[in-house]
């Protein structure tokens, strides 16, 4: 189902209905988006879980003036901003933490250069941690991304570039420690 | 994504290192749409009509019986010092009168025939002094006096 096809069935009434295909639709997609910002399954359920219920609430607020996708991702992106956040406010490295738990995570069974480059991106700030993965991973357009985080291209593109070179120099530097 | 970006050197896309538990997107539907009913529940119980109706009433009644309180309190305290210090005005005064009254006088006054002349001369005045009020009397009116 398309998304003015879901909005339409929405708008006629069949509310639930309408919400049940946005979910089927959406769930994978925002679900990896959230893992790689949050890290720990039980995280990510719970954040995409806060998305879905704050789309449910707004989405008779929904004007249409924005694409579907780009404001659930929206939601979803500040879900886990906010969520990283609140744990580098109360435990200060937490980011860090959970990247160091990556190795022994039962959810995780990457090698030793993807565990070294989610250690890394770990380490970026929860905006250009965004920033980096809706570009590196999803290939997202700059264009879309500015949508999503509400910053200009030129910003976005200043920001990349700066986690791209972070992220590999800190890559390259685990990697010479380790061999 | 062009080789020059990839950090690895090879495509990170097809490449997931994540695992998720079996079947987890399978029920997230449903875990969804229980926790969403369970939300609007708990939201309809905050909003009960007995509390709806009875909250700007009760409101009103804290807010005058906060405003009665205050009003209480002020009076009372202001009342309570008023009546305090006329207390003590009144018995001041009581106690210097008191004092100041000699009984010998007032009886030797009530005795005293009004037709008489009350012209006194200095003698007179000077006896009286001597033989009524001891010298400790006459040191303070003296005192009192210059």
């Amino acid at each position: 189902m398309t998304d003015p096809e879901i909005l339409q069935l929405y708008r006629s009434g069949e509310r639930e209905k309408a919400f049940r295909h946005l979910v089927e639709s959406y769930k994978e997609r925002l679900y990896w988006h959230i893992r790689r910002m949050v890290l720990d399954h039980d995280d990510t359920d719970d954040c995409l879980q806060n998305t879905f219920v704050k789309a449910w609430s707004s989405l008779d607020r929904f004007r249409g003036d924005a694409q579907l996708y780009t404001w659930l991702y929206r939601i979803a992106t500040n879900e886990s901003i906010t969520f990283l956040t609140k744990q580098q406010t109360r435990g200060g490295t937490l980011d860090l933490a959970a990247a160091s738990r990556l190795s022994t995570d039962p959810w995780f069974d990457g090698d030793q250069l993807q565990l070294s480059l989610h250690k890394a991106i770990a380490k970026l700030p929860p905006k250009q941690k965004a920033v980096f993965n809706l570009r590196y991973f999803d290939e997202m357009p700059y264009e879309q991304i500015a949508r999503i985080l509400d910053t200009s291209e030129g910003a976005l593109k200043a920001s990349y570039h700066h986690a791209y070179e972070k992220v590999k120099a800190w890559v390259k530097e685990e990697m010479d420690a380790k061999y | 994504m062009n080789e020059k970006d990839d950090i690895l050197g090879r495509r990170p896309s097809g490449d997931q290192p994540f695992r998720i538990p079996e079947a987890y997107f399978e029920s997230l539907e449903d875990r969804v749409m229980a926790r969403i009913a369970a939300e609007e529940q708990a939201d309809v119980r905050k909003k009960s009509p007995v509390w709806t109706v009875l909250r700007p009433a009760l409101t009103l009644a804290a807010m005058f019986a906060l405003v009665f309180g205050m009003g209480y309190g002020v009076l009372s305290l202001t009342h309570t010092l008023d009546r305090g210090t006329g207390t003590t005005e009144v018995s001041g005064y009581a106690t210097v009168e008191e004092e100041m009254i000699n009984p010998v006088s007032l009886i030797n006054y009530y005795q005293t025939d009004p037709e008489e002349d009350t012209e006194l001369d200095e003698e007179t005045i000077i006896n009286y002094l001597a033989t009524e009020l001891s010298y400790s009397d006459l040191a303070e009116i003296y005192a009192q006096a210059y």
